[in-house]
């Protein structure tokens, strides 16, 4: 058993990471539950994010947060643009977990081919930052990366939930005949929200860039985790994306505490099926 | 004329379902249309509403071409479906569903006026409105359906088999709130399976048969014909 002072840590950074977590399943969730889109290519444009703001910061000097003023519209932008080409081949809920993997595959090998295959790490001057709480280091950017995905989850959720439009968008999610019989373009609003996902990805990558090591490869080992959020969180619901984000991440990292590393991969798997075969009420 | 349909031809693919039906409903109007299961009424209602294209023949209300409007703009020029079977949007609580009803610009500005008026009409709205439509009761779940079409603040209400699944009560009030509903002004063409009460209510019927009209004219002199007591009241004399 690992002294208090480990497991209090070990909980702090797995609720940090959960911020991560539901910054990067967001999109999928939204797209999975709005617009019936099961659409994987997130991850690999999360890594796309985080590869650019490596390059902007690392060789053009440019800062993290001026990045994500760039990157933020131009992925808004590129949600818009895919939609757009999903709705020209007449993408559908099954095949689109085929053309959004392919898509992901492309993306990979993109950045492999820009970036090659080696880790790279994106050394921003911040990375060491901490602030001490008691016994407990708090890491500054994994706590800026919580606090921005708490704040986008509930402007998130409030916008569907309060607005002409967030109402819109679940009217046209369950019934789009109906929708459309009274009033609403389901087609326009379905290209915001795309751009919206794609712009999370965006946010979600910038962060990744800045706590974690970059490896073509580490996008698969993301997506599974991904994946348990969207479904614990309930599909479609932002604020449960997050909740959902934090749960997991506080699970595997109080498991690599009193366990071993080895076992954190399981941690999100065993709480899905748990959770699947009980059924509570929110998922 | 507020709507004005001739020879509407409407077909789902290559199967077509309805053939040169001409219909109209004035201001102020009642209108039932009357006919068996699958003669086509759901499809002609939907093509008014603007779900269903035709394929040819006109469309228009109040001298608005509706051929070219795009589904979504029809309840624009201010016409509001209550569809068969209801279709709320389950999972959204009553008011959320209100609001779709809402949607349009136009009848955002009347929000309030127009919730007072649908709690007016419906009280049992009023203490459910933050309830999950979809657990409703059948009766309580029409009463969201025929509110939601008034949120759009139409001139022409369209419905759908309103009686459809409830019981002879709810029937009753249902049908009272249609009267109330045309008494504020709003034209209806009503589609029902349950011929007195829509003939009760119509001040003029049609009459459709396999995807054609067969008769039409006031409930009286409808009614007086042997052959349309016999196939839709069950007696002859």
């Amino acid at each position: 058993m690992p002294s208090v002072t480990l497991l209090g840590q070990a909980v702090i950074a797995g609720v940090l990471i959960g911020g991560l977590y539901g910054l990067l399943a967001a999109g999928l969730s939204l797209s999975w539950g709005l617009l019936k889109y099961i659409n994987v290519s997130y991850f690999a444009l999360a890594f796309l994010s985080a590869y650019l703001t490596y390059q902007f910061g690392t060789f053009n000097g440019i800062a993290p947060w001026w990045s994500a003023v760039i990157l933020v519209p131009a992925f808004f932008l590129l949600g818009v643009l895919q939609h757009w080409t999903f709705m020209r081949l007449r993408v559908t809920e099954l095949t689109s977990l085929v053309v959004t993997f392919g898509l992901a595959v492309l993306i990979e090998s993109l950045i492999q081919w820009i970036w090659t295959a080696d880790f790279r790490k994106y050394e921003s001057g911040f990375s060491g930052l901490t602030s001490k709480i008691g016994p407990f280091f708090v890491p500054t950017l994994d706590f800026l990366a919580l606090v921005s995905a708490t704040i986008l989850a509930i402007a998130t959720w409030s916008w569907l939930r309060w607005t002409y439009v967030g109402k819109a968008l679940r009217a046209a999610a369950m019934d789009p005949e109906m929708a459309s019989a009274f009033g609403i373009d389901h087609r326009r609003l379905s290209f915001l929200l795309s751009g919206i996902c794609s712009a999370y990805a965006a946010v979600a990558g910038i962060f990744i860039a800045l706590i974690a090591t970059l490896a073509p490869s580490e996008i698969g080992t993301w997506i599974g985790v991904a994946f348990a959020v969207v479904i614990i969180g309930g599909v479609g619901n932002p604020l449960g994306a997050l909740l959902a984000g934090i749960l997991i991440g506080f699970a595997e990292s109080v498991t690599m505490a009193v366990t071993q590393p080895a076992w954190a991969p399981l941690v999100s798997f065993t709480i899905l099926i748990v959770l699947l075969l009980w059924k509570p009420r929110w998922t | 004329m507020l709507l004005e349909a001739s020879h509407l031809n409407i077909a789902y693919g290559d199967a077509p379902a309805v053939w040169d039906v001409s219909l109209d409903v004035d201001e102020g109007e009642i209108v039932s249309v009357i006919g068996p299961n699958g003669a086509g009424k759901t499809t002609l209602i939907n093509a008014l509403a603007g779900l269903l294209r035709p394929r040819g023949g006109a469309l228009g209300i109040a001298g608005t071409d509706l051929m070219s409007v795009a589904s979504h703009d029809f309840c624009r020029h201010g016409i509001a479906l209550v569809p068969e079977s209801r279709r709320l949007f389950a999972a959204m609580s009553v008011e959320e569903n209100l609001d779709i009803g809402g949607y349009r610009s136009a009848a955002r500005r009347h929000r309030n006026e127009s919730l007072e008026q649908v709690y007016a009409l419906f009280p049992a709205l009023r203490e459910r409105r933050r309830q999950i439509a979809g657990l409703l009761s059948g009766g309580q779940q029409q009463m969201v359906a025929i509110g939601r079409a008034l949120m759009a603040r139409p001139r022409l209400l369209l419905l759908d088999e309103p009686s459809l699944g409830l019981a002879p009560a709810v029937v009753n009030d249902v049908f009272a709130a249609i009267g109330r509903i045309h008494r504020g002004g709003v034209a209806i063409l009503l589609v029902e399976q349950n011929v007195p009460k829509a003939l009760e209510i119509a001040n003029r019927a049609y009459v459709l048969e396999q995807g054609r009209i067969v008769a039409s004219g006031a409930p009286e002199p409808l009614l007086a014909r042997a052959e349309i007591r016999e196939a839709y009241l069950g007696f002859a004399n």
